[in-house]
């Protein structure tokens, strides 16, 4: 199987994209805590219960599971999730996307490897998670082949 | 099981540096990319015929980018998978019934996004983590379209390990 040249040109993109970090700038990267902590706090922003989705009730539930976690590995107590329920389901979708690219963003500063494993699971579970909102919203459930990056990552 | 995830793992895990993982990423996508054109030319039809023919693209931009991170570490690509691989991997895929070749699919993007979290422990270039989580992200969402279309509870998992 040969790749075509277009292929080629959108993944030399990505990876141009991807090879922006802080160890490239030559500065020390964060501890694994602080890290993490900050990934628990747009966890936090990103799962807001929602109302009038079909299986709401489970991404809840995997949101903070992913918010106990992520506390847990950052040695810090989980802040309780906002009781505010919202219908606001394109304004969860556009928390979701910002928090899959915040995800893949920190994998790079992460020093543990049992926590850059952690945080690719719940990246994935994150991007699984904007399928079921962008069907919910009728939209083309998969954007494009990576999750939102190509269509606009920050 | 069909054994795909266990060929998979093998793949992955006996690549001993970052290019022995990234020429994994590289066979396992095309692989992917072999698989749903197969299965879009075989029992497929309808919407998931033209899912399967979008994410045979997608894989095909999955696999760019591994090897892209092959090209970036001055490695040359000498070897592509071809359809030979693919009926070693998944024999019959092309001749399989709707649900078996669904269930096939989401047995290699499953294997795909476990191989993918083991380069997360073990690449040493940590900053193509970035693209490889990207990919990563992307087979996720394809496992999600799947598991819809053969009906299976529950869509999403909290942590998605692949497993």
């Amino acid at each position: 199987m040969t790749l075509s040249r277009r292929d080629l040109l959108g993944a030399a993109a990505l990876v141009v994209l991807a090879g922006c970090g802080v160890e490239e700038a030559g500065e020390a990267p964060p501890p694994d805590a602080e890290v993490l902590d900050g990934l628990l706090q747009v966890e936090l922003a990103a799962g807001a219960a929602l109302i009038g989705v079909a299986g709401a009730e489970l991404l809840a539930r995997q949101d903070q599971a992913h918010a106990r976690r992520l506390a847990e590995a950052a040695g810090a107590e989980p802040a309780p999730r906002s009781a505010d329920a919202t219908r606001d389901v394109a304004g969860a979708l556009a928390r979701k996307q910002d928090a899959v690219f915040a995800y893949v963003a920190a994998l790079p500063k992460l020093a543990d490897p049992d926590h850059r494993v952690l945080v690719m699971q719940v990246a994935a579970s994150e991007a699984e998670q904007l399928v079921v909102l962008r069907e919910a919203l009728g939209e083309r459930p998969v954007l494009d082949a990576f999750a939102g990056f190509a269509a606009g990552a920050p | 099981m069909s054994g795909i995830d266990a060929a998979v793992a093998e793949r992955y895990a006996t690549a001993r540096t970052d290019s022995g993982m990234f020429k994994a990423g590289l066979w396992v996508e095309e692989v992917a990319a072999l698989a749903y054109e197969a299965a879009a030319d075989g029992a497929l039809t309808g919407d998931d015929r033209a899912f399967a023919q979008r994410f045979a693209a997608q894989e095909r931009e999955h696999a760019a980018v591994f090897e892209t991170l092959l090209f970036s570490l001055t490695v040359p690509v000498r070897e592509h998978a071809v359809p030979a691989d693919l009926e070693r991997l998944i024999p019959g895929l092309r001749r399989a019934d709707r649900e078996t070749a669904l269930g096939r699919l989401g047995e290699l993007e499953a294997a795909a996004i476990a191989g993918h979290q083991l380069m997360g422990r073990r690449l040493e270039v940590l900053d193509a983590l970035r693209s490889v989580a990207a990919v990563m992200a992307g087979g996720a969402q394809h496992l999600v379209v799947i598991r819809a279309a053969l009906g299976d509870e529950p869509l999403t998992k909290a942590f998605e390990s692949g497993r």
